[in-house]
């Protein structure tokens, strides 16, 4: 159903200026603002205040927002941004996890920096420059749940809340027609929905699922039994209601809270279809996103293009996810196959960005849960094993360092040996970017100061512009 | 420190092997030579990669790089006592005697290495290397038990007399005499009472979670007995309806639900036993210490009284609720974060304390040390979680029926169906079988093949033409079978690791119960789970007992004393704990308003007295907590208006004293009850058990239509299955209390997702659509009086004239979309229902 802002009687422009004044006057009351609602951090007084207003950062920040395209099976680092010829020399040596295993992969020079980037990703090496590998990433666990939902939360024992959940609380969302985290194609196992959830943060911080458990788009979009107008009108009489109320209840912020919250909602509902709706792109640009009929990188192609109009529109945090990295055969084959599904959207995705001049303040990260060992998964066998010890990453944009490589592994890629990068310090340093500071960003629950980061994190201040 | 004489020296560093500030020793030739030739190359060799400032790293807190190091020790302590190799830690390290403490942890030392430092530590361990106390990691536990018994919370309540307030008329009871006292000193006065349609409705809701019905409210308003009002609560208070609410309230500081969480979710089959156990218990007002005793030790109480074993046995479920990582192959790591949960779970919700903070060090703001962690620890190390799943690498697999509660003695033994997954797996273990047979008989036939051939002679010998071929078979067969078997090993485990297939059926119930072993818990230095210090014994909280530590005897875990000693008169936080509780969940927030957190970071009690006052009345009335909210709702402070006055809120924007009562919100449960309610589809009922009963164990994500469609079904939002990770919509939308953690008071948040909820989502107009036609279908009624009856359905009120114009106008001006077969009068008036629905009123308890 097609919604738009003319149907909006005039009272409406009334209360949207009402509703204008209310968010600058929420903005000022920064960290306080937001105890105002709930749980231990509660402020003493009883006003509302819109838990996702716009709340200022510790310090200036070089990213307004982040895109992390997640992989999810753990990509190996030595057929993709890990070169490592001295294991290209010795396929076949015994070492002390195995039969080393040469990758199927060549490596190419690209870019005026020279990173060396896997033949199988051609588009994406074309933006070499813009790409700051991380060759020394490390992380706890080598079993994929644990390790996916530390990625996501920082926290294997315990439930926390997600990054991106952390990220709107504590900035809060820029534009109120959208959730400010949105999570597309999660997968419903390997922690499910602790992934995006807000644990102990107040639920309006987790993020929106999109795809992925079956939902298209955000639910109760739709209204089904009235038309626009039939809407438009019934919504009238119940914020009349609303406000006659707050007339009999003397200040009353949380009711000035509810009658904002329906004009918002009626306007996603124009706003949320239009976001999603690709089909004013133009033919180039669906092109450069891989997008078409029968092409290997249509879906993954469409939900990049979904991040990046989420992202032109506001949304803080949006994660982006591909399964099927878990190569422990058919390495070669599988990695052509999931490479032709994501280079072209990625570097689609990028090249996007860049156009629109939205690259410089977006942070693109890019990454599994963790990597691959160099040596085989058996001694004749086409697949690698996990590995925690080492892997790689890569960021672009939003003051990251482009061409370059930070970081190494082993002379074969198996163990992080230089310019360690453990996922507290990825956090740390994904929070930096966007002017947090991962050890003043706490949330008081059960006595104590919570952070996303928990007592480690560095930022890696060496890949920083 | 002054400086010595040095010949005093090494008699004080034994003395005071503590102390690092000494200078480093003067050391003899022989020393000197002995030290550099034979122990400081080996420490440098296997120790300083762990323990030294160089390479930044004191793991378990120990440095071996200087003497202050090891003298100062680490967290176990000071590594060596100069003189006694058999006293000194770093001795009985590397000799390997203590499986908990082997270092270097790779690889044992030689012998002569071992007897090296051995000699050296003798000699009185001469060390020349200088080191500063700077470096040291922090020193042990610093805190003063008896100065925290000072704090508030842990003084026992007082009898204080009620005040006597200057207006002698307004107050009805003790409760309000505290209340009016506090609000004259600052010059507040009380709000008038509520009028009684608001009074019912807020009352109603309190105890029930459902809205009046129209007639109930007509009869309260009608009534002109002095005790209408203890009518009404005395009604409600014996529905049914009452423990469906409150036992709720319950299951959200018990962190309830229905699957593992986290990394596979599995489900729990027969977590809705306890459910319905804690609603029993509030409906049938159950004494509170009772309730608390049977849930931390049901099971043994269970033996010592056997009537109502059932319930007791259930009530321990309490215990093996938590969330649970079943992917964790460290069995250790498992064991102590379940406990974690336990103790957390345990402390906070009945003595609302953070008592799990002092897991990895000494709690930084309350007087809990480490040790007191680890022993309430051993009380639950000494006891076995049942909850019908083993986690990853077990025996077995993930289904263990064996670890359930079997509720009756003539349980079948497992009385599921043999379901398609295990007849798969049946027939791959066979497959796999036969490949390894094949295989082991063709290696023989190989074997025998080459040495026949060598035993026979000349012309009895097969051509070897014909025994290569052979042998050529057997070995290419023998390559296939070795990846046949290897692919089939592989299914097996892949299939094994999915799940166990359908889900037990049978009289069983999750809980726990004494472990074959009692033992005392070991502390684990920095919470890291190897890294063990010294055994503690089991016990309480020092900070809240006497100086008497309690003794446990024989086998049983302790769990019997842990409740005893939670619901001791003496225990000074137990009932403060749950009248504050109760309190918030009445006036809208607690006298303490961090209802979870009673410690030095939580708030204080804005009417210490009158918390004081409730919680000794509560003891004394036999921990009823019937009784304990008939006294919070028959005070006249319950009945206040929620007016607004400019004056109050100039002197009390928070409303702190209360001078007027707070506005609540409908929480989710209720919201979706009272749609289902008042579009007369809610099943009063209960169901019999849980929709999660039907999943298979097999991770949630696996099975995810099945799941869904578990969700369906009109009884009340208790009864809804609360699968971690799966929550329902509606109450994850309406800030329902994520269930893997403690939540004593949800967030209250308004965010526009809400609002397209109650605009479109089908539920909501299915309601709305229901109730129009209630009011269609009865005979005889104008539309106005249609309108008349829908504002009291859902806003308990008539609705004024002018909104009763108002409302006939809209029916009037509705235009409907004429589809086929539609019925215009009843989409205007869904409509109208749905907007009433919708509005904030409907949402607010004033």
């Amino acid at each position: 159903m097609n919604r738009t802002p003319e149907s909006y009687s005039p009272e409406i422009n009334d209360l949207l200026s009402r509703r204008s004044l209310l968010q600058t006057a929420s903005c000022g009351f920064g960290y306080m603002a937001l105890m105002g609602m709930c749980g231990e951090a509660a402020a003493r007084d009883d006003t509302y205040k819109n838990p996702l207003a716009v709340r200022p950062s510790h310090f200036n920040p070089s990213a307004k927002r982040v895109i992390f395209l997640f992989m999810q099976g753990g990509p190996p680092q030595v057929d993709t941004f890990d070169y490592k010829p001295q294991l290209q020399k010795n396929g076949g040596k015994k070492v002390g996890n195995g039969t080393l295993m040469p990758s199927p992969f060549k490596f190419n020079r690209a870019g005026k920096s020279g990173l060396q980037i896997s033949e199988a990703f051609p588009n994406l090496a074309k933006h070499a420059d813009d790409l700051c590998l991380l060759n020394g990433m490390h992380t706890t666990n080598p079993a994929h749940p644990q390790a996916t939902i530390l990625a996501h939360t920082g926290s294997i024992n315990f439930v926390r809340p997600s990054v991106g959940s952390w990220v709107l609380y504590g900035l809060g969302t820029e534009n109120n027609d959208l959730p400010g985290f949105i999570t597309i194609n999660p997968p419903n196992r390997l922690g499910g929905a602790q992934n995006y959830g807000s644990a102990f943060l107040p639920a309006c911080f987790q993020g929106t699922p999109i795809g992925g458990q079956g939902a298209s788009s955000l639910p109760n979009l739709y209204n089904r039994e009235l038309t626009s107008a039939q809407q438009r009108k019934q919504l009238d009489l119940v914020q009349k209601m609303n406000r006659e109320l707050r007339e009999r209840s003397g200040v009353n912020d949380e009711l000035d809270g509810v009658i904002e919250s329906f004009e918002l909602a009626f306007r996603m509902q124009g706003k949320v279809p239009e976001v999603m709706d690709i089909k004013n792109e133009s033919q180039k640009t669906l092109a450069n996103y891989g997008i078409g009929r029968g092409k290997a990188s249509d879906a993954f192609g469409k939900q990049c293009l979904m991040a990046r109009r989420f992202a032109e529109n506001g949304v803080r945090y949006i994660e982006v996810h591909h399964g099927g990295w878990d190569l422990h055969n058919g390495l070669k084959a599988r990695l052509t196959k999931n490479a032709a599904s994501t280079d072209a959207p990625i570097a689609g995705l990028l090249s996007d960005l860049k156009e629109r001049g939205m690259l410089k303040d977006t942070l693109v990260v890019w990454g599994g849960e963790f990597g691959r060992t160099p040596a085989g998964q058996s001694a004749k066998g086409d697949g690698r094993r996990h590995n925690n010890r080492g892997y790689s990453m890569w960021m672009a944009g939003g003051g990251i360092r482009g061409g370059m490589r930070y970081g190494a592994t082993d002379e074969f890629g198996d163990t992080a040996i230089k310019g360690k990068i453990h996922i507290h310090d990825l956090h740390a340093t994904m929070l930096h970017q966007l002017g947090l500071d991962h050890e003043k960003l706490t949330y008081k629950y059960a006595g104590r100061d919570f952070r996303l980061t928990d007592v480690y994190g560095n930022v890696v201040k060496e890949i920083l512009t | 420190m002054r400086k010595l004489p040095l010949l005093l020296l090494p008699a004080l560093a034994l003395l005071f092997s503590s102390s690092s500030d000494l200078q480093a020793q003067k050391l003899t030739a022989k020393e000197n030579a002995f030290f550099e030739k034979s122990i400081r190359p080996l420490l440098a060799k296997h120790c300083y990669k762990c323990h030294s400032k160089k390479a930044g790293k004191s793991k378990g807190g120990l440095y071996l790089d200087s003497q202050a190091g090891w003298m100062d020790g680490g967290d176990s302590g000071p590594a060596i006592k100069s003189g006694s190799p058999e006293k000194s830690l770093l001795i009985k390290a590397i000799s390997y005697k203590d499986k908990d403490l082997e270092m270097p942890p790779k690889e044992k030392l030689s012998d002569s290495e071992i007897a090296a430092l051995t000699r050296w530590v003798r000699m009185g361990a001469p060390d020349p290397r200088k080191g500063s106390k700077a470096d040291k990691p922090p020193a042990r536990s610093t805190i003063d038990i008896a100065k925290g018994r000072q704090f508030w919370a842990f003084k026992k309540p007082q009898k204080h007399a009620a005040p006597l307030p200057s207006n002698g008329t307004w107050a009805l009871g003790d409760i309000d005499r505290f209340i009016l006292k506090s609000l004259e000193e600052k010059k507040l006065k009380p709000a008038e009472d509520a009028d009684r349609a608001t009074l019912i409705r807020r009352v109603t809701y309190d105890l029930t979670g459902l809205p009046p019905e129209p007639e109930e409210i007509d009869s309260f308003i009608n009534d002109k007995s002095p005790r209408a009002f203890e009518t009404v609560v005395d009604r409600l208070l014996a529905s049914k309806r009452f423990g469906e609410r409150w036992g709720r309230h319950w299951l959200d500081i018990a962190r309830y639900g229905e699957s593992t969480g986290r990394t596979r979710n599995f489900p729990f089959t027969f977590a809705w036993r306890y459910r319905d156990y804690v609603i029993d218990s509030f409906n049938n007002d159950k004494p509170y210490d009772v309730f608390l005793r049977e849930q931390v030790a049901g099971d043994i109480l269970a033996k010592k009284y056997p009537q109502n074993k059932r319930d007791r046995l259930v009530a321990t479920g309490f215990l093996a609720m938590g969330s649970k990582d079943l992917n964790e192959r460290n069995r250790e790591q498992y064991l102590m974060d379940n406990i974690d949960d336990q103790i957390d779970t345990t402390t906070r919700s009945v003595l609302a304390l953070t008592v799990s903070c002092a897991r990895c060090h000494d709690h930084k703001f309350d007087p809990i040390p480490t040790k007191d962690y680890y022993a309430l620890a051993g009380i639950f190390e000494s006891t076995e979680i049942l909850s019908g799943l083993n986690a990853r690498g077990q025996k077995g697999g993930y289904k263990a029926t064996d670890k359930l509660i079997a509720l009756s003695t003539r349980v079948k033994p497992d009385g599921a169906k043999i379901s398609k997954t295990e007849v798969q797996l049946k027939k791959m273990q066979e497959h796999l079988q036969q490949l390894r047979t094949e295989m082991r008989e063709r290696q023989k036939a190989l074997g025998a093949l080459n040495k026949k051939n060598t035993k026979k002679k000349g012309k009895d010998r097969t051509p070897a033409a014909e025994i290569a071929a052979q042998r050529k078979e057997h070995q290419k067969r023998i390559q296939e079978l070795k990846k046949e078997v290897q692919e089939a090993n592989r299914a097996l485990n892949r299939k094994k690791n999915r799940g166990g297939g359908s889900a037990p059926t049978g009289d069983y119930a999750m809980g726990v119960t004494d472990a074959p072993k009692a033992v005392n818990s070991r502390v684990r230095i920095r919470g890291e789970v190897s890294n063990k210090g010294s055994e503690i014994s089991r016990g309480f909280l020092q900070v809240l007992s006497g100086k008497k530590r309690p003794h446990f005897s024989g086998n049983s875990s302790g769990r019997l004393q842990l409740a005893a000693w939670l619901t001791s008169t003496e225990n000074p936080l137990t009932a403060r704990v749950m009248v504050n509780r109760t309190w918030h969940h009445l006036f809208g927030r607690g006298i303490v308003r961090t209802v979870d957190n009673f410690g030095e970071t939580g708030e204080r009690p804005t009417h210490p007295e009158l918390l004081d006052h409730l919680a000794l009345s509560f003891q004394e009335d036999d921990w009823s907590v019937k009784n304990l909210i008939r006294r919070m709702v028959l005070s006249r402070t319950y009945r206040m208006s929620s007016n607004y006055s400019e004056a109050h809120y100039a002197v009390d924007p928070g409303n702190e004293l209360l001078w007027r009562m707070r506005q609540k919100r409908l929480d989710a449960e209720s919201l979706r009850d009272s749609m289902l309610s008042i579009g007369g589809e809610l099943e009063l009922s209960r169901p019999v058990g849980s929709p999660v009963m039907k999943l298979p164990i097999n991770e949630i994500g696996r099975s995810l239509a099945r799941a869904k469609k578990t969700l369906d079904g009109n009884y009340r939002s208790v009864y809804l299955p609360i699968m971690r990770s799966f929550v329902p919509q509606i109450l994850q939308t309406f800030d329902f209390a994520e269930p893997s953690m403690v939540k004593g008071s949800r967030d209250v948040t308004t965010v526009p997702t809400q609002a397209l909820y109650l605009m479109n989502n089908p539920f909501v107009h299915r309601q709305s659509k229901n109730l129009a036609r209630i009011l269609m279908d009865k005979d005889g009624l104008t539309n106005a009086e249609r309108i008349d009856l829908a504002y009291k359905l859902a806003l308990s009120r008539a609705p004024t004239t002018f909104e009763a114009i108002r409302s006939l106008t809209y029916l009037k001006s509705f235009q409907d979309r004429n589809e086929e077969g539609s019925n215009p009068d009843l989409n205007a008036l869904a409509s109208l229902c749905h907007a009433l629905f919708s509005v904030a009123e409907f949402r607010y308890l004033n």
